[in-house]
């Protein structure tokens, strides 16, 4: 699994476009929710997807800290200790 | 304008969207979500509008809210200790009522503690948020209700959420988790929504594999399921094995306050902890009175949960030959998923002018965003009643 910046956001930018019928093109500061329009609750499922996907813990608590895709690229290698 | 009209405007402008879908839920008949009840005439039927419905969504599982019994134990604790408490359970808040009635839940559970809250919400709020902080780990199913959440918010510890009913995901996500802090597991026994059970003995299993402990929320199960109504975890023969128990006064208890149950002495420890316990007025001594009355009746009374399980059953099948598919398996919580929002506020309205009451149930309150008609059945429904139900929704297919 590659853990670096430009590979983690390009996986990460395809698991959130699944969840967001926008159809916007993702960049790194694209707002999950204003932008992409993900509620708080598929936030959650998103979490844990991640974590499958990484084998990290999420809190869950980090996630509402999250605004945009940059954010969460940086919480997921903080999180992988990277 | 003035400034404080435009602050106004600022804060109030988040529920924009949420109001325009308010609106067209209006738009399409009653408020399913400001419904007035002019009269409760018993435990299954009310006034709405000047016209006798026949209520189909009140968690009022064992129909004891018109109970004699219950009634009298109310009236007499007025009687006896007054409306209210007017103080918190630390301070001048503990009367005698709230101390009996934890012995009695020790001892129908079994347990070493029992302590009781003013509501079922703040009951999850104060074990929870009091048995772990920084540095612990919570891991709870991801259907949770929303006071499992917000008591793992005002706790410090870090909330992992696994896949609903899944020993499995749990067991993987456990062993992720840092070898350093407590970990707590919460589930629930019957979920509120979709009526499904929990597979509590597995999560037992699972849990004790791990070094966790097992905190069981059973609001919906007790006083439906097990051996003189003491739940899932009971039921499924692990009540000995689950570390926390709660659950709520408000639905089988014909009242209104939560409690929970532990095997653990320490849990006496969270009195002096727990915030939503020591920051808020204790039940009224009329609520636990009725709560305590209830639970004699659950106890050693007629067997209301024989009665609720025919009626569930003959719901349930009839509901299926009418052409809807229930979410779950037979219960007192029958939810019927619907393929969008506004059919099920249709449905809901159609169901309202043919005098059935149900809840509708909407995203977000919702698992997996869907739109539910929910029913609770109660084991004071009569044969006729539950016929009477069966018709409306045949009418709805029709």
């Amino acid at each position: 699994m590659k853990l670096d910046q430009a590979s983690l956001f390009e996986e990460i930018s395809k698991l959130l476009a699944a969840h967001s019928n926008t159809g916007i093109t993702i960049v790194p500061e694209t707002r999950i929710g204003a932008d992409l329009e993900i509620d708080s609750v598929e936030i959650f499922d998103i979490v844990m997807e991640l974590e499958d996907l990484y084998d990290i813990s999420f809190p869950i608590e980090q996630a509402s800290n999250i605004d945009t895709v940059r954010d969460l690229v940086a919480t997921i290698r903080q999180l992988a200790n990277v | 304008m003035f400034d404080s009209d435009l602050k106004k405007k600022d804060i109030f402008s988040k529920f924009d969207k949420l109001a325009e879908r308010f609106q067209a839920v209006k738009a399409a008949g009653k408020t399913p979500f400001g419904m007035v009840f002019e009269d409760i005439l018993s435990p299954t039927r009310a006034l709405v509008g000047g016209r006798e419905v026949i209520l189909a969504g009140t968690n009022n599982y064992l129909g004891l809210t018109y109970s004699e019994e219950v009634k009298t134990a109310a009236k007499n604790a007025i009687d006896q200790h007054g409306s209210a408490t007017t103080g918190s359970r630390l301070a001048n808040g503990t009367f005698s009522e709230h101390v009996l009635l934890e012995e009695d839940l020790k001892a129908y559970f079994g347990a070493q503690s029992a302590i009781v809250y003013t509501t079922g919400y703040q009951a999850n709020l104060a074990a929870i948020s009091a048995l772990v902080g920084r540095g612990d780990h919570l891991l709870i199913d991801a259907d949770s209700h929303a006071c499992i959440y917000d008591g793992c918010r005002l706790s410090d510890a870090e909330t992992i959420r696994f896949r609903h009913n899944s020993p499995e995901d749990l067991a993987k996500r456990l062993a992720r988790l840092p070898e350093e802090g407590a970990r707590l597991v919460v589930v629930e026994g019957l979920y509120s929504m979709l009526g499904d059970v929990a597979p509590i003995d597995e999560f037992v299993a699972v849990a004790r594999e791990h070094g966790a402990l097992l905190y069981v929320d059973e609001a919906h199960s007790v006083g439906c399921y097990g051996e003189r109504g003491r739940g899932i975890a009971q039921a499924q023969g692990v009540l000995d094995q689950v570390d926390f128990l709660s659950g709520t006064f408000s639905k089988s208890f014909a009242s209104i306050g939560g409690f929970c149950v532990s095997r653990h002495v320490e849990f006496e420890y969270t009195r002096i902890t727990a915030r939503p316990y020591l920051f808020t007025a204790s039940g009224s001594p009329s609520n636990m009175a009725a709560a305590r009355a209830a639970l004699k009746q659950i106890e050693t009374g007629v067997d209301l949960g024989k009665i609720l399980w025919t009626r569930a059953h003959q719901l349930h099948a009839g509901l299926i030959a009418a052409g809807f598919m229930p979410a779950s398996g037979p219960g007192p919580i029958i939810a019927i998923p619907r393929p969008d929002e506004m059919t099920a506020v249709r449905e809901w309205n159609q169901l309202m002018e043919a005098g059935i009451y149900v809840n509708l149930a909407v995203p977000p309150a919702t698992p997996h965003a869907k739109s539910l008609l929910r029913l609770s059945v109660s084991a004071a429904h009569s044969e006729d009643e539950i016929n009477q139900i069966l018709a409306a929704f045949r009418k709805l297919n029709s």
